[in-house]
């Protein structure tokens, strides 16, 4: 990708990030929608709140590239969204549970890549799921 | 800590070094046509560093992130190895250990002391040796033992929290477990991974061991890795890359519980149909790779479920540690005569094959029940979790515990009654469970209730290590040269039954144990 190309993409996110981060505790308004044709990204799912990435086909914002054929970096996610944000938004407010915090478990901590329990283009359950019977209301995938 | 040099069958490196040369020689004779269709042990499953490009260099190489990885890593850099690198398969690190039950066995801690408990290494080493049914390792069992209450305490130096109090587990004849306050191995594997960052330990995730480099002497340079990888898809998005271990390579890398083909090769009641505690990465690649080096496969038929685990939920999740902890003063009950199977605090093959036995008429899984006295449940730390979420209950009678379970009623009455004679008795005349430490504790109203079941939770076996983590060559009886194993990937160690809390001392020892067996050997 070119470098203005990048700065660009890089721009974009930031400002959807600054949106994102006001919705921050209200993820479950966030909806899977399929979007119209849009160059390179026909009907592909995402997140609503992804949707002008779509509707640009700004598919190197977070695969780096124009035309992906696999997976983003872990850390692409984080270039928009905060992880102390998304650690606070789902904060248990009892104090026993506070490692039921799945941004930030017993288990791992905050170092879990963000794709193993979130699919922008596919469903996915959180890794918990595996051993526990947490509810997680507000994950949708 | 002092690494024991006794059997170290140093005289067999001669007939190693004469049998790979006599090899070379009849490699070279036939030629590169004829080698591609061999299937030797140097050329299956390993490369050769002659036409090896190293993308990275490191002192030491290990493979793997849990217990016995993390520790080599820490005691390889204060023993002044500069460069040291973890490789994770795994998006996240810690692999299985960061999911265990974080309980940890050592003799002649100071909890033992201010309880005024008397253990001793031998006393450790023979309730396993007990447990082993006669095929343990005891020298190893012994370095172990002698080495845990030191490694007990790398981990509290580097930041993990236990709890006030021992455990007394399963076929351990004095109380001598400690447990993390999280009652997980995170509350380890965490502490040691960050010790491992501020050591200056380079680590890696979605880093997938694809192959052993060796030289043309056969000893172990480096190891060939797919980085970018996601286990959920066996997919790797990045360059494959090959990283030189300078002074070793060492495979930590857990057992094979999650290998279903290969666990049910070895013992086809482990199905799929069998679920596991284990983290999903427990596939056992590295292991099958040193086996093509030439290491001596031991015990693989071995494999070990746990008898704590709950049907109701996945993995070791809530139940597990709850159980644990509540054996000793609860009953377990086959649903169909309301009468308890076995000692509950017998070793874990002798409990999950007795719960394996809890039949229908159809001969379908019908899972006993451990009911324990809601006062005494509710002292560990996991049984509010145990009710939240659904996978215990609590009631108020016998009349509806009975009918929730589909329990004879009468029979069950009359089993608990007669249970509670034993306890004021102090003699468990059904079953012989020792109950010296349960004193009083007779299972009164309210009652709480899990449900059992075992889940495939730990190989016995694995590759042949001797007392310095070196990897031994079935073919020579010698150390293959600059490999080093430690953790579950190992076999022999334990026999036929590993007892509960014994993994996490063995990982640490043996994982340290490698670090200075590496450091020892730069010149």
């Amino acid at each position: 990708m070119k470098k203005s190309n990048r700065l660009r993409a890089t721009a974009t996110c930031l400002m959807l990030g600054a949106l994102a981060g006001l919705l921050i505790g209200s993820f479950s308004f966030a909806e899977i929608r399929e979007y119209d044709a849009t160059e390179g990204s026909e009907g592909i799912q995402g997140r609503d709140y992804h949707q002008r990435l779509y509707q640009r086909g700004r598919c190197e914002a977070c695969h780096a590239v124009a035309e992906p054929t696999g997976y983003p970096a872990d850390g692409s996610c984080l270039d928009c969204h905060r992880m102390n944000g998304l650690v606070a938004a789902t904060a248990p407010e009892d104090e026993e549970e506070k490692w039921q915090n799945p941004h930030d478990s017993l288990h791992y901590g905050r170092e879990v890549p963000c794709v193993e329990c979130h699919g922008e283009h596919t469903n996915k359950e959180p890794l918990c799921a595996d051993c526990h019977n947490f509810e997680y209301p507000n994950h949708q995938y | 800590m002092q690494t024991r040099k006794e059997g170290h069958p140093c005289f067999l490196i001669m007939v190693n070094k004469t049998a790979s040369s006599s090899r070379r020689s009849f490699l070279k004779g036939i030629g590169a046509a004829g080698i591609a269709g061999m299937t030797g042990p140097m050329l299956v499953g390993a490369a050769q560093a002659s036409t090896t490009e190293w993308n990275e260099t490191f002192d030491l190489v290990i493979i793997g992130s849990g217990f016995a990885g993390l520790a080599a890593a820490i005691q390889a850099r204060q023993l002044g190895l500069e460069s040291v690198a973890i490789f994770e398969k795994m998006p996240y690190y810690g692999g299985n250990s960061a999911i265990n039950g974080g309980l940890f066995a050592a003799p002649g801690t100071p909890l033992q002391a201010q309880e005024g408990i008397a253990d001793s290494v031998d006393r450790m080493v023979a309730d396993q040796l007990a447990a082993g049914r006669g095929i343990a390792h005891e020298p190893l069992l012994r370095h172990i033992a002698a080495n845990a209450a030191s490694a007990l305490q790398l981990c509290i130096d580097a930041g993990s929290e236990f709890h006030p109090y021992l455990q007394q587990l399963g076929g351990h004849s004095v109380p001598r477990t400690y447990q993390t306050t999280v009652s997980c191995g995170a509350g380890i594997t965490r502490p040691l991974l960050d010790k491992c960052r501020e050591l200056g330990v380079t680590t890696r995730n979605r880093s997938k061991f694809s192959k052993f480099v060796q030289d043309e002497d056969g000893r172990v340079v480096g190891v060939q890795m797919q980085t970018r990888y996601y286990y959920d898809r066996e997919v790797s998005e990045g360059e494959t890359i090959n990283v030189r271990g300078r002074y070793g390579v060492l495979v930590a890398t857990g057992g094979y519980s999650q290998n279903i083909e290969l666990r049910s090769a070895q013992d086809p009641t482990l199905t799929a149909e069998v679920t596991s505690t284990n983290a999903p990465g427990a596939t056992g690649e590295a292991m099958l790779a040193m086996f093509r080096l030439g290491a001596i496969p031991v015990h693989l038929a071995h494999i070990q479920s746990g008898p704590w685990a709950s049907p109701d939920e996945g993995g070791f999740g809530y139940v597990s540690n709850y159980s644990i902890y509540n054996f000793p003063h609860s009953v377990a009950i086959n649903r169909t005569t309301g009468q308890r199977f076995m000692n509950e605090i017998a070793d874990r093959k002798t409990r999950a094959d007795a719960e394996l036995a809890n039949r229908d008429a159809e001969g379908k899984p019908n899972p006993p029940i451990l009911i324990t006295s809601y006062d005494h449940a509710k002292e560990h730390p996991s049984a509010k979790k145990v009710l939240k979420y659904k996978v215990g209950w609590k009631f108020d009678n016998l009349e509806s515990l009975a009918a929730e379970f589909g329990v004879p009623l009468e029979p069950l009455r009359a089993q608990i009654d007669e249970y509670n004679g034993f306890v004021r008795e102090g003699e468990d005349a059904q079953f012989g469970k020792p109950m010296e430490k349960i004193a009083g504790k007779t299972i009164e109203a309210p009652f709480m209730v899990v449900r059992l079941w075992p889940k495939v939770h730990y190989c016995q076996g694995g590759v042949a290590i001797n007392l310095k983590s070196e990897v031994i060559d079935a073919a020579t009886g010698a150390a293959i040269p600059g490999l080093y194993a430690a953790g579950e990937v190992t076999g022999g160690i334990h026999g036929v039954s590993r007892l509960g809390s014994c993994s996490i001392p063995e990982c640490m020892v043996m994982g340290i144990t490698a670090a200075r067996s590496v450091a020892g050997s730069v010149t």
